[in-house]
């Protein structure tokens, strides 16, 4: 809620205006608007006999009126609108374009409106919605034996006359405290030594096992699986090309480790958002894990550029706000929000905290005991004395990077560089200056004030421009040269810097994107330039010969000193790009622009500045404007998100937490805690757990630990409950919000995949890095295609499966494996025919069942069927079957195979869903 | 139990009637379940907030099996729907859309042509590729490029005055098939199968038969279910390729799998004892009875071999191109999984770039006349002969047919001097069969065809139309998605009531 408050003052300030307010205007106003924006109705927030609301504007969030400039008042723009949607007044006629033009004139005058010239809106920015309102801890019911989870709980149950179920007994709690904590079911020696401490002493049982399961490295592989999901984190693009996003999975192994090192959650939060001041830049693969098109997918019209780079803004602010913040800040992309106290300003202000990220990869930063950074540092050191070896030999050289070629030479000024190929053709997707004073500074960047230019007449292709060279994106459109025939002219280019430049260092590359950001293309990456010179203008406008790649090759040639120190360096760079910190999909930096408000969300309509910020609601005013650095504003709201004083970060994950552990939120819209989210089942309860987790107090000694909050909750009797129906709960609760039961679920693609290898003794339990492939190698624009997804080489944990964005894996997909396109906070259980072919037929299936077979047969004696038959059940349901399964099973086995009752046990609702 | 009952709906009734299964299993405490199951419904708080003020209609799923049919939000002619889709962007004013002005500024470059469009530099206007002539009663005129659907005309209400939101293909096909040019949202089939369920219980609900030469550009997004479950994606299979894990495993006989599935049954119903009544455990035991029936009738319906000659001849099976042929048999196919009451058939006509022998799809940057006309060897005879056999059998009486693509052709050309570039202010689609005004043409785009001009409809209003064909309210058909209750038409869209029979 946002309260108004008119203040009017009631001075009359004496004017000479053409265009009379009450005489002209009102009228007009009177008969086409009032009825929707007057006195008694203010559509869209909006009146327009009001001054001081026309100078705020409506829920567009921009402002009606501008004094003194019709053009940008936004009233004008939707007077002439051509478009029936937006155009006023609304579904009516348009008015007379002289009425228009008196309105413009009255503008331009000044707008003004006698008596109100002085009035102002005061908004109070408070909002009374509860997840909004400070974490107070609330106090915990008594009530005798139970813990403070479980108080609030029974509290709620006895209220509706609800009796809870007995504790679970201990094959089932073993199997749901495995699977919920670790993702993978129990082995059937720990099932049975469980059972045997349960017998003895079962408080200190279980909580010995939850501990056991939590220390697991597998605990943090599950509960990665849950965040990846909420920021709908892939590996490749999305979009018509779909390309793979190289080292991206860097990524995926930080959230792993983060959960499995108990990284508090607030310094989790930071990382993610500022890592690269905080010496984690492999955490901010989470900006980047929205879907995106790439540059060349975009097309060469502006307007689609700028749309493209809004998109990628939008896909950032959508992954920050589901995940962390609750909220549904893309809801303000195009007017204030509907339903929250969230204004189109605040939108925009927030993407200015990111501006200065763009979808891509670098090497990321890195802690100095890392052992990526260690393993680079000798190499480092090798390349720079050489460097030095090459310095004190005299003139220039060149180094491949791989991606790039660098030629570095002695410092020299310039206000503009000429580069000219010695061969009659030539591409080139990018070029970058740099000099001595800011390193890393890109001096030919064309938001840096360089200009590109060269012969036309040489163009290659109609559709290049000598701009693509020098706009900042590799890969994308380059620049492509041509000798006319019959001309001995040899392609070349200039960039010209808008001041006088020290410069020592220039990169080209051809398709720099592709060597460093994608994979598994067939396209060819190689250089499209070879030999060039480089020339500089002094101040007597006379071209200076900097550097020339055949005099260079002629050095090498003449001083083995030279030619030993450059296949130094390229030897160092080829194992640097292999041991020490890669170029990985977890974004690139860009010079943050200015950034405003966009009108109906246009980038074609820029409004007023904004500085970065958070929510004006959520005391988001970081104190920084348009000149602050990038990593600053991210460093900055980064703090604001994980403050214990933000009301939503530790409910939202509070919450998060809960939900995956019983298969609800407390709040059932896990990623909205606005207006139009649902309301908390136990609100009391989410609030002591927030409090909680910032200022522990019997969940352990460590604030935001996640790993003291899980524990806290699987310990709970609520979580030890049995699962079984009652005739009074599901009349009272059938959904078992109040947990009365342990709520029973489907358990996800992963814990059924993943079930099955551990079950055939297939599986590979190795933690982290580079996924598994099931798809091919592919063309730019192509389909990627499973090629394998059942082989040897995919027996590993599906979280290791190669995320690819919309691309059905012919197995898993159909159990509701998200396609990553939209947040995705919780994943819906459908059930259908197609999972029930894919279970009964799919190779990867019969394989593991022969597999399992094989296995069952190795651990018990050969003739024995009965054994086998135990043992395939303790394998896959950790439990012996009863005599009639027995039976049914020999049958089957005797008349067909034990693969075929392996076959049915996975197939089995048991074995599917969480007990 | 049975006072609960009366608080449901007739429709609420009527499924507890059927649930057989669950009264023998457990008949107190289904029942039960299955009542709140069916109030939460309307369970979370933001069930009535939409942007529109509108209230969402839910549709009545029954947790057993998510394919039963539904009713629509209205009585509407069509029950079922075809997509005829073709990705790459068809040439309005190479087919459907006649602008004789275009021949006047033939070779010309009259001021308003930017600069630039999506692939670059613009060339100079370029008259129709092929003659247009009046076609059937009504005269309309339609190219050469296509006789037989030229001469079905009088059977379509043509829309000449479309517009999209991109130039670039993929967000096209996403915008055109999901509503929003970004990825992740659900698409019109899956819309449409969430919504209405399925006749043919034995046969997938939504069926994307893609093209033979692979899947379009936005792969599988154009049928896929988005943040809907995964209940409602369709199922990609085509006249040549089953769908995956369709048939058992080779190594296994059927006694085999009537065994284990036998087995999986028995031990499925011993498990239920422990739940008795539970939805979930149930309706999983269900899918297994679908997935059999599937497997029979999926492989019946791709078998042509029973379809007369004459059938074969009409459609154009055996003559033309090797990709013709078999686009072909897909609409073949189409019909017949129509004619099985399957509820949405997505016929695709082309794929991403990478498909097929030098061309793919409709895409023709370069060398229209070529390109185009390549692509129109495949799509046109077969195409026509589906609608025409489709008539013939009555089935378009409750069928809707959608002729659809994700923008057109500017009405100059590239800086190559032979292709035309993407042209998203203007474009031509058409519809047909139940519901639909025959012989009819809506809106108009300016006199070379760049912009829409008369009665602009935006990809929001046709699928706003489409989806009130089917008897559905496009505001009121919603999904609660992160903070929204989402729609196929977003925020915007209005139903052409004047292509509306």
């Amino acid at each position: 809620m946002r309260y108004l408050s008119l203040i009017l003052a009631l001075v009359a300030v004496p004017h000479v205006a053409a265009v009379d307010f009450e005489q002209d205007i009102l009228p007009i106003f009177e008969e086409n608007c009032f009825s929707c924006h007057g006195p008694r109705k203010q559509k869209g927030e909006l009146r327009v006999d009001s001054r001081a609301h026309l100078l705020r504007g409506g829920d567009s969030g921009i402002p009606s009126l501008i004094p003194g400039n019709p053009t940008e008042s936004y009233l004008v723009e939707l007077l002439k609108d051509s478009d029936p949607d937006f155009r006023m007044p609304f579904e009516e006629a348009p008015l007379a374009s002289a009425q228009i033009a008196l309105i413009e004139e009255w503008i331009a005058e000044g707008g003004e409106m006698p008596g109100q010239m002085d009035a102002v809106l005061e908004e109070e920015e408070t909002s009374d919605h509860w997840s909004f309102q400070p974490v107070e801890r609330p106090e915990v019911p008594k009530i005798d034996g139970a813990g403070p989870i479980d108080a609030f709980l029974l509290e709620a149950m006895s209220d509706k006359g609800l009796t809870p179920n007995p504790a679970a007994d201990a094959r089932s709690l073993i199997r749901r405290a495995s699977i919920v904590l670790t993702g993978l079911p129990p082995v059937p020696e720990r099932v049975a030594a469980f059972e045997r401490d349960f017998g003895a002493n079962p408080e200190s049982a279980y909580e010995s096992l939850v501990d056991e399961l939590m220390s697991s490295p597998h605990f943090g592989e599950r509960w990665a699986q849950h965040w990846l999901d909420v920021i709908r984190w892939a590996e490749t693009n999305g979009s018509e090309s779909n390309l793979y996003r190289k080292n991206a999975w860097v990524y995926r192994d930080y959230v792993t480790q983060a959960f499995n090192e108990d990284k508090p959650y607030d310094q989790f939060v930071r990382e993610q958002i500022a890592g690269d001041s905080l010496n984690e830049g492999e955490a901010m693969g989470f900006l980047v894990s929205g879907s995106h098109v790439p540059p060349q997918s975009v097309g060469r019209e502006p307007t689609a550029i700028r749309q493209a780079r809004a998109d990628r803004m939008d896909e950032i602010m959508q992954t920050v706000g589901a995940s962390m913040m609750g909220m549904t800040m893309g809801c303000a992309r195009c007017h204030n929000h509907k339903f929250d106290p969230i204004t189109i300003t605040d939108y925009y202000s927030m993407t200015g905290v990111f501006q200065d990220i763009e979808f891509g990869g670098r090497r990321p930063e890195l802690a100095e005991e890392h052992p990526k950074r260690k393993a680079a540092q000798p190499l480092w050191r090798a390349i720079a004395d050489q460097r030095r070896i090459l310095e004190t030999t005299g003139g220039p050289w060149e180094e491949d990077w791989g991606g790039y070629k660098e030629l570095l030479f002695d410092a020299v000024t310039t206000k503009k560089v000429r580069v000219s190929f010695l061969t009659r053709n030539m591409k080139l997707d990018e070029i970058e200056i740099f000099g001595t004073e800011e390193r890393q500074k890109n001096l030919a960047a064309a938001s840096n004030g360089a200009v590109a230019s060269g012969p036309e007449e040489m163009f290659g292709d109609v559709r290049t421009r000598f701009w693509y060279v020098n706009d900042g994106e590799y890969g994308a459109f380059g620049l492509q040269l041509k000798a006319q025939e019959e001309s001995e002219e040899k392609p070349w280019f200039e960039i010209a810097f808008d001041q006088p430049e020290e410069i020592n260092r220039i990169r080209l590359s051809s398709n720099r994107e592709y060597y460093f950001e994608t994979d598994y293309q067939t396209i060819n990456i190689d250089f499209a330039f070879s030999s060039y010179r480089v020339e500089v203008e002094n101040e007597n406008g006379e071209w200076i010969e900097i550097a020339s790649i055949p005099k260079i090759e002629k050095a090498n040639e003449n001083q083995p000193g030279r030619a030993a120190a450059i296949a130094e360096i390229a030897k160092a760079t080829e194992t640097l790009s292999t041991v020490g910190p890669q170029v990985s999909f977890i974004g690139r930096f860009v010079e943050p622009v200015v950034t405003r408000v966009l009108s109906r969300g246009s980038p074609e309509n820029p409004r007023n500045e904004v500085p970065p910020a958070a929510p004006l609601i959520l005391n988001g005013d970081l104190g920084l404007d348009s000149r602050a650095p990038g990593p600053a504003r991210r460093l900055k709201f980064a703090h604001w998100i994980a403050s214990e004083h933000n009301p939503l970060t530790s409910r939202v994950m509070v919450n998060r937490i809960w939900h995956h552990i019983f298969g609800m939120g407390i709040v059932p819209t896990t990623s909205d805690f606005g207006e139009a989210g649902a309301l908390p089942s136990h609100p009391e309860l989410l609030d002591w757990l927030a409090a909680e987790f910032v200022d522990p107090t019997v969940m352990g000694d460590r604030a935001w630990s996640m790993k003291s909050m899980i524990r806290m909750i699987v310990l709970s009797d609520a979580f030890k409950r049995s699962s079984s129906p009652s005739k009074e709960g599901l009349l009272a609760d059938a959904g078992a919000s109040l947990l009365w039961r342990f709520p029973p679920r489907r358990v996800e693609a992963e814990v059924i995949r993943d079930g099955i290898l551990l079950a055939s003794g297939s599986m590979d339990p190795s933690i982290g890095g580079k996924g598994y492939r099931i798809h091919n190698v592919k063309k730019t624009y192509a389909q990627w295609e499973v090629v394998d997804n059942h082989g040897p080489h995919t027996w590993r944990r599906m979280l290791y499966q190669e995320r690819m964005r919309r691309v059905d894996d012919k197995m898993f997909t159909a159990f509701d494996f998200p396609d990553c396109g939209q947040v995705r906070a919780k994943r819906p259980v459908s059930t259908t025919p197609l999972q029930a072919l894919n279970l009964l037929n799919s190779p990867f299936v019969r394989e593991q069942a022969e597999q399992l077979a094989n296995r069952v047969v190795q651990e018990s004696s050969p003739s024995d069927m009965k054994q086998q038959i135990r043992r395939s059940f303790q394998l896959i349901l950790n439990r012996e079957p009863d005599a009639d399964e027995l039976a049914a099973c020999q049958e089957v086995a005797k008349e067909t195979s034990l693969a075929q009752v392996c076959r049915s046990l996975i197939n089995s609702n048991e074995f599917a869903f969480l007990p | 139990m049975d006072n609960k009952a009366e608080y449901l709906s007739s429709q609420g009734r009527a499924l507890l009637n059927r649930r057989d299964f669950l009264r023998q299993s457990g008949m107190t405490l289904g029942g039960i379940a299955l009542t709140q199951l069916l109030a939460q419904d309307g369970l979370l708080a933001a069930d009535e907030i939409t942007v529109s003020g509108k209230t969402p209609i839910r549709p009545h799923i029954d947790p057993d099996n998510p394919y039963l049919p539904r009713g629509s939000h209205f009585p509407s002619e069509a029950k079922q729907v075809l997509v005829i889709y073709c990705p790459g962007a068809v040439s309005h004013v190479d087919t459907f859309d006649y602008k004789p002005e275009l021949a006047k500024f033939h070779g010309q470059k009259p001021p308003g042509i930017p600069e630039v469009t999506f692939e670059g530099p613009t060339g100079n206007i370029a008259k129709p590729f092929w003659d247009f002539k009046p076609r059937g009663k009504s005269g309309k005129m339609v190219s050469d490029l296509l006789p037989n659907l030229g001469g079905m005309v009088d059977e379509f209400s043509f829309f000449h005055s479309l517009h999209t939101q991109t130039s670039a293909h993929p967000q096209g096909e996403n915008f055109f098939n999901t509503g929003f040019t970004m990825e992740g949202f659900p698409s019109f089939g899956g819309w449409v199968t969430y919504a209405l369920g399925t006749e043919n219980q034995d046969l997938p609900a939504f069926v994307a038969i893609n093209d033979p030469r692979g899947l379009a550009r936005s792969g599988k997004n154009n049928f896929g279910n988005g943040f809907l479950p995964a209940a409602y994606q369709g199922t990609d299979f085509n006249a040549k390729n089953p769908p995956a894990n369709l048939a058992r495993p080779d190594k296994y006989t059927d006694r085999d799998d009537k065994a284990a599935v036998d087995l999986l049954n028995r031990l499925n119903s011993k498990h239920l004892e422990l739940f008795p009544g539970d939805a979930d455990l149930a309706a999983r035991i269900a899918s297994y009875e679908l997935a059999g029936k599937m497997q029979v009738s999926v492989p019946d319906v791709m078998d042509l071999a029973g379809v007369p000659e004459s059938i074969h001849k009409e459609y154009g099976t055996d003559t033309g191109t090797d990709l013709k042929r078999e686009y072909a048999k897909n609409c073949i196919l189409a019909r017949r999984l129509v004619e099985k009451g399957v509820r949405v058939v997505q016929l695709f006509n082309g794929s991403d770039p990478s498909g097929g022998n030098g061309i793919t799809n409709w895409d023709s940057h370069s060398d229209i006349l070529k390109t185009h006309a390549m692509q129109a060897e495949i799509m046109d005879q077969p195409t026509a002969a589906l609608i025409a056999d489709l008539k013939r059998r009555g089935l378009l009486d409750h069928t809707l047919v959608v002729w659809a693509t994700e923008f057109g052709r500017m009405p100059f050309l590239q800086a190559n001097g032979t292709g035309r570039d993407h042209n998203p202010d203007a474009f031509t689609c058409f519809l047909a069969g139940a519901g639909v005004k025959k012989g009819f043409s809506y809106g108009e785009s300016d006199e070379f065809g760049f912009k829409a001009a008369v009665d602009p409809v935006s990809v929001y209003d046709f699928n706003a139309t489409i989806l009130h064909l089917m008897g559905l309210d496009h505001e009121r058909l919603t999904y609660y998605h992160n903070g929204l209750e989402r729609r196929l038409t977003n925020v915007h869209g209005h139903v052409v009531n004047q292509v509306l029979a």
